[in-house]
C-alpha cells in the first residue's frame, strides 16, 4: 500500500501547491484589482482612518495647504479640510465618501498612498510602525496669483468666469480660477444624506458652480485670436513685417454676399493700414481678408501649433478640447474670415487664451501646461517630479517678436483696445503686452458679447517672460473692459509676491 | 501489477523525542502568546494583560504533552506542537473577532458570535485534550479499532442521520442541517461521523482488498469488482451521500466522497478507482448542480462574483473575503488592524480569510505550511506503520485533513467553489475542534507504534520443544 501512499502524498503536496499559487495570485496579483472593485468597504472604511496626503500651492516659494486630512476629535477618523475652499476648488477638485474631482482624483493615488511608486514607503512604515500616510502633492499653483484671480472673478458682477495664469518659460500653472465656484468643504461630510442633498443642490444649481470653468468652458475667442492670424500671416510671407499695410476697409464683402464689418462700423485708420495698427484697434475687416489670403488649412495649423485642436491628455484635469474644426464647407472662404477673427466654430477655453499669451511671451515655444510640482512622500523622498517639456514651436522668435510688439501698442499706444484698462496708468507701471477680445455669440449675435483678455509681462534684460495670463468673462461684454482689468489684478498680486 | 509484490517494508524511524516535542511546544505556546499580543496592540494600541485564557491553554497543551509522554513516548514529536500552534492561533482569532466592537474596540461586533466565545473555545480546547489523553489510554494500538468495523460504520450512518430526521428547530444553523441542538448545546455529528465511517471503510476494505484487488470483470480496460465485495461499501457510501445532499452539506459530502476514493485506491492499489471516482465526482457536480439551484448558484458566485448585483447579493460573502485577502496584502494588516468583521461567519467558515487579511499573505503561507506538515507527518506515520490497517485508516484521514483544507481554503480563496466546512483547529465550534483532536490522537498512536521498538514475539521460550508422545 506504500506505493498508493506515495502517490496520494504527491495529490496533498498538489493540492497545497494550488492553494499557495492561488493566494499568491489573489493577494499579490489581484489586489489593485479587488481593491478598485465598486463598493469595496475596506477601502471604502479604511480613507478615514490615515490622513490623505496634503495638497499644497507652492508657486510663491512657501508651501500653502489649500487641501489637508484633520483628525475628527473623539475619533480616529480623519476628515479633509479645504482651509480656502471656493478659490481653489477648480484646482484641488474634492474628496467626499463615495468620489473624488480634480487634483484630488488625478493625484489619488498618490494621496491615498495606494501608488505602487510608494511601495517602498508604505513598506517601511509598515516595518516601522509608523502610521500609513498619503504623499504630499504640491502644485504651480501661486497662492497670490490665485487669491487675485479668484477675487476679482468675484467682484466682477457675477458673471460666469475664468482666469488662467501660465509661467511661459516653464509650462506651470500660476494661477486657475472659476467663478462661480463650490466649497468643497460640505462636501467632505460622512453623513451619506447630507452629502446627497449638497451634491444634488451643487448639480441642479444653474450657475454650475461645479464646472471648473478654467479648463472647461469653451467660447470665441474673438478678437485674441487675431494673435494667430497675424502669427500664420508672419511665419508664412503673407505679412512681410509689423508695418506692412494691409487692406481694412469699413465694410468688407464676402464671397458669399455677407458683409463683415467693424464694431460700430468705425473706420479702420486709413483703410489700407499697417498691421500693427489694425492689431492694436483690431480691425475685423482687415483679419477677416487676411484670413481668406491665408486660407482655413493654414489657420487650423497655426491654430493647433498654439496649443489648439488638442486634448492636452496629460494635464491633471478634464480640459474641454479648444478648437478650429474642420466641418462640411469649413474651407469656404467666407467663413475663414470670420475663422480668422475667432468667430464661426472657434472656440478656446481660458486655459487655452493663456497659452496664446504664453507662446508669444517665450519667444514663440508654447511648453506644456502642468499643474503638479512634486509628488513627496511621507519621508520628504520626491517620487515624481515635473519636467518642463515643450509641446510644441508655434512660430520663429523673429515672429514672436513682431506679435510681441502689436501686443505692446494694444496697451500702450492710446489708440490700442486696453489703453485705457491695461496701459501703463492702469498697471502702476508694470508693462503688460495684451490683446482684447470681443466675442459675440447667441442666434444672430443678439446675446451678450462675452469679454476675453490674453495678456503677458514680457521679461527684461534677457530675464524670460514672468506670467502670461488669460481671462474670459462670459457675457461680460468688451473685453478691454471686463477682462483686462482681471488680468492687471492677478499680474500684480503675482509680481508683487514675486519681487 | 500483483497484491503479492506489494510488501510493505517498515521505514526506519528515529525514536522517541519527547524533549523536542516540549521545546517545539513551548515556541508554539510562544508564538500564539505574542499573536494574542498582537491583538491586544492593534486594537487598543497597548499590550494587554496576560489573560487567564491564554494561561488554561498552555496548561492545557502541557498536559497533552505529559498525556504523550505517558502513554505515546514513541510518537512523533512534531504532532502535537503543530496542533497547539493552530488551536492556539484559532483561539487568538476567535478572541480578536470576538473583541471587535466590544469593549470600547474599533470595528463592527461580527454577527452571531457572543462575548464569551474565546472561553466556550477555550474549553472546546480542554474536552478536546482530555479526549486526546483518553484516546491514547483506551486504544493503545489503533488495529483493535478493526474489531469494530461494522459496528463504528453503523454509528457514523446514525450520527450522519440523527439531524436529518430532526425537527428543523433541532438541527439547522445557518442554513445546513447538519446539527442537533438541544438547550444551549449544540453539535455537528458529521464531524464524528467521519471519524466513524474512516474506521469502518479502513476495516472493510483491509479485509476485502485482495478480493477487491483481484476479482472481477474486465469492462473497458478496467477492472470492476464484483457487486458482492463492493456491496456494503457503496451502500454505506451512497447512504451517506444521500443523507448530506438531504441535508444540504455538500462540503462535507465531498469530503466522503474523497475519503471512501482514495482510501479504496490505498487498499487497492488501482488506478481505475481514482479514475471512476473522479469522473463520478465531476458528474455528480454537474448534475447536481443542473438539479439543485443552490448548488447551481455556488458555480454562478465562483465564476462571476462581481458581475451585476452579485457582490451585494448572493456573493457578498466571497466577495467580502477575496476583498479582505486583497485589502491584507502581502503582509496583512497586522492583528486587530483588519476589517474582517464584514465577513459574515468570518468566525467559522471563513476564519481563513480573517488570517489573510491580517496576517496577509506570509501568514497564509505560513498557516498553510503548518497544515502541510501536519499532513505530511500523518501520511509519513501511515508509511511507516507496518499494520495494514492502521496504515489505511490514517492516511485516509490524513489525505481528507489536506482535502478539508484544500475545499475551504480554496473555496475562500475563490479557486474552487465555496462549499461551507470547518478549517481544522482554526474556526469557531467544538465539534470540529474536538474532532481534530481525535485525529491528532490518532496520528500520535500509530506514530507511536510505527516508530516504537518492534513487538516481541509472543513466544520467547527459545527453542521450540518438540514432545514427542510415548
Amino acid at each position: 500500500m506504500n506505493r498508493a501512499l506515495l502517490r496520494i502524498s504527491l495529490a496533498c503536496l498538489v493540492m497545497f501547491v494550488l492553494l499557495l499559487i492561488n493566494m499568491n495570485y489573489v493577494q499579490a496579483f489581484e489586489t489593485t484589482k479587488l481593491a478598485g472593485e465598486p463598493g469595496n468597504v475596506r477601502v471604502f472604511d479604511e480613507q478615514f482612518t490615515f490622513p490623505r496626503g496634503a495638497i499644497l500651492a507652492t508657486g510663491d516659494g512657501t508651501d500653502v495647504k489649500i487641501a489637508e486630512s484633520l483628525p475628527v476629535k473623539g475619533t480616529d477618523t480623519y476628515q479633509r479640510y479645504y482651509p480656502d475652499g471656493p478659490v481653489y476648488a477648480p484646482v484641488t477638485g474634492y474628496d467626499t465618501m463615495y468620489s473624488t474631482t480634480g487634483i484630488e482624483h488625478a493625484e489619488d493615488s498618490y494621496l491615498s498612498g495606494t501608488s505602487p511608486r510608494l511601495a517602498v514607503h508604505n513598506l517601511a512604515a509598515l516595518l516601522t510602525g509608523k502610521q500609513k500616510q498619503g504623499a504630499t502633492v504640491e502644485l504651480t499653483i501661486s497662492p497670490a496669483a490665485q487669491q487675485a484671480a479668484y477675487s476679482a472673478l468675484a467682484s466682477d458682477g457675477g458673471h460666469a468666469a475664468a482666469v488662467v495664469a501660465i509661467n511661459p518659460s516653464t509650462g506651470a500653472i500660476l494661477a486657475m480660477a472659476s467663478y462661480p465656484s463650490y466649497d468643497p468643504n460640505e462636501l467632505t461630510t460622512t453623513n451619506g444624506t447630507k452629502l446627497n442633498q449638497v451634491d444634488q443642490q451643487l448639480l441642479t444649481d444653474p450657475s454650475q458652480p461645479l464646472l471648473n470653468r478654467a479648463t472647461q468652458m469653451i467660447l470665441p475667442p474673438g478678437s485674441t485670436f487675431k494673435i494667430v492670424t497675424s502669427s500664420a500671416a508672419f511665419s508664412t510671407g503673407t505679412v512681410a513685417n509689423v508695418d506692412t499695410t494691409i487692406p481694412a476697409p469699413t465694410i468688407l464683402t464676402l464671397p458669399n454676399g455677407h458683409t463683415l464689418h467693424n464694431d460700430d462700423y468705425e473706420v479702420c485708420g486709413d483703410s489700407n493700414p499697417p498691421i500693427i495698427e489694425a492689431f492694436y484697434l483690431s480691425c475685423d475687416t482687415a483679419f477677416g481678408d487676411l484670413g481668406m489670403k491665408l486660407t482655413a488649412p493654414v489657420l487650423r495649423d497655426y491654430a493647433s501649433k498654439f496649443g489648439m485642436n488638442s486634448s492636452l491628455s496629460s494635464f491633471p484635469l478634464p480640459v474641454a478640447t479648444s478648437v478650429l474644426p474642420e466641418g462640411t464647407g469649413w474651407t469656404d472662404p467666407s467663413y475663414t474670415a470670420y475663422s480668422a477673427i475667432g468667430q464661426y466654430n472657434d472656440a478656446v477655453s481660458p486655459l487655452q487664451e493663456a497659452m496664446f499669451a504664453a507662446a508669444i511671451a517665450n519667444n514663440g515655444t508654447l511648453m506644456e501646461p502642468y499643474l503638479v510640482q512634486q509628488v513627496v512622500g511621507s519621508g520628504l523622498a520626491v517620487i515624481q517630479a515635473a519636467k518642463a517639456s515643450v509641446l510644441s514651436y508655434a512660430v520663429s522668435p523673429a515672429v514672436a517678436s513682431d506679435v510681441q510688439s502689436m501686443m505692446y501698442e494694444v496697451t500702450h499706444n492710446p489708440g490700442g483696445t486696453a489703453y485705457l484698462t491695461a496701459g501703463p496708468q492702469a498697471t502702476g507701471g508694470i508693462t503688460i503686452d495684451g490683446k482684447t477680445g470681443t466675442a459675440q455669440n447667441g442666434v444672430n449675435n443678439t446675446g451678450l458679447n462675452d469679454a476675453v483678455f490674453t495678456c503677458f509681462v514680457p521679461g527684461t534684460n534677457g530675464s524670460p517672460s514672468p506670467i502670461a495670463v488669460g481671462v474670459m468673462v462670459q457675457g461680460g461684454g468688451y473685453g478691454a473692459d471686463a477682462a483686462a482689468p482681471i488680468a492687471v489684478q492677478v499680474i500684480k498680486a503675482y509680481l508683487g509676491a514675486h519681487s | 501489477m500483483t497484491v503479492a509484490a506489494d510488501v510493505d517494508r517498515p521505514v526506519a524511524m528515529p525514536r522517541g523525542r519527547r524533549r523536542t516535542e516540549l521545546v517545539m511546544l513551548a515556541f508554539a505556546v510562544g508564538v500564539v502568546l505574542l499573536a494574542y499580543a498582537a491583538v491586544g496592540l492593534g486594537l487598543r494600541g497597548k499590550l494587554p494583560g496576560l489573560p487567564a485564557d491564554l494561561v488554561v491553554f498552555a496548561a492545557l497543551m502541557v498536559a497533552a504533552h505529559l498525556g504523550i509522554r505517558r502513554f505515546a513516548p514513541h510518537a512523533d514529536p512534531l504532532l502535537l506542537p503543530l496542533a497547539a500552534l493552530l488551536n492556539g492561533l484559532g483561539i487568538v482569532m476567535i478572541y480578536r473577532l470576538q473583541e471587535s466592537g466590544r469593549n470600547g474596540n474599533p470595528g463592527l461586533q461580527v454577527t452571531d458570535m457572543s462575548s464569551s466565545a474565546t472561553t466556550t473555545q477555550l474549553l472546546y480546547t480542554g474536552v478536546g485534550v482530555a479526549v486526546l489523553i483518553a484516546v491514547l489510554v483506551v486504544i493503545r494500538e489503533v488495529r483493535v479499532l478493526q474489531r469494530y468495523t461494522y459496528t463504528l460504520g453503523a454509528v457514523g450512518l446514525v450520527l450522519l442521520a440523527i439531524p436529518a430526521m430532526l425537527p428543523t428547530s433541532h438541527s439547522v444553523v445557518n442554513g445546513a442541517k447538519v446539527w442537533i441542538i438541544f438547550g444551549g448545546f449544540s453539535v455537528e455529528p458529521g464531524e464524528f461521523a467521519r471519524l466513524a465511517l474512516a474506521v469502518f471503510f479502513a476495516g472493510y476494505l483491509v479485509s476485502k482488498r485482495d478480493v477487491l484487488a483481484l476479482a472481477g470483470r474486465r469492462v473497458l480496460g478496467i477492472v470492476l469488482p464484483r457487486a458482492r465485495d463492493l456491496g456494503p461499501v457503496l451502500i454505506a457510501w451512497a447512504a451517506s451521500l444521500l443523507i448530506l445532499v438531504f441535508e444540504t452539506d455538500i462540503g462535507t459530502s465531498a469530503l466522503f466522497f474523497g475519503m471512501f476514493v482514495v482510501m479504496l485506491y490505498i487498499a487497492t492499489q488501482r488506478t481505475s478507482w481514482l479514475l471512476i471516482g473522479v469522473t463520478l465526482f465531476l458528474a455528480g457536480s454537474w448534475l447536481t448542480a443542473l438539479m439543485v439551484p443552490h448548488v447551481m448558484e455556488r458555480f454562478t458566485v465562483w465564476l462571476h462574483p462581481f458581475a451585476g448585483s452579485n457582490p451585494t447579493g448572493i456573493a457578498y460573502q466571497p466577495v467580502q473575503a477575496l476583498e479582505g485577502l486583497a485589502f491584507g496584502g502581502l503582509f496583512g494588516t497586522g492583528l486587530g488592524q483588519g476589517q474582517p468583521y464584514h465577513t459574515p461567519l468570518v468566525q467559522s467558515d471563513f476564519i481563513f480569510s480573517a488570517f489573510g487579511e491580517e496576517l496577509g499573505l506570509v501568514g497564509v503561507m505560513a498557516l498553510l505550511l503548518v497544515f502541510g506538515l501536519l499532513v505530511q507527518r500523518g501520511l509519513r506515520a501511515a508509511l511507516a506503520v507496518p499494520d495494514p490497517f492502521s496504515k489505511l485508516l490514517v492516511g485516509g484521514l490524513s489525505f481528507v485533513l489536506a482535502l478539508q483544507i484544500f475545499i475551504i481554503v480554496g473555496g475562500v480563496s475563490g479557486l474552487i467553489p465555496l462549499t461551507g466546512i470547518t478549517t481544522p483547529f482554526l474556526s469557531q465550534g467544538g465539534s470540529s475542534l474536538v474532532a481534530s483532536w481525535i485525529l491528532v490522537a490518532l496520528l500520535i498512536r500509530v506514530s507511536d507504534a510505527a516508530r516504537g521498538p518492534a513487538p516481541q514475539p509472543i513466544q520467547d521460550e527459545g527453542m521450540t520443544q518438540v514432545v514427542r508422545a510415548g
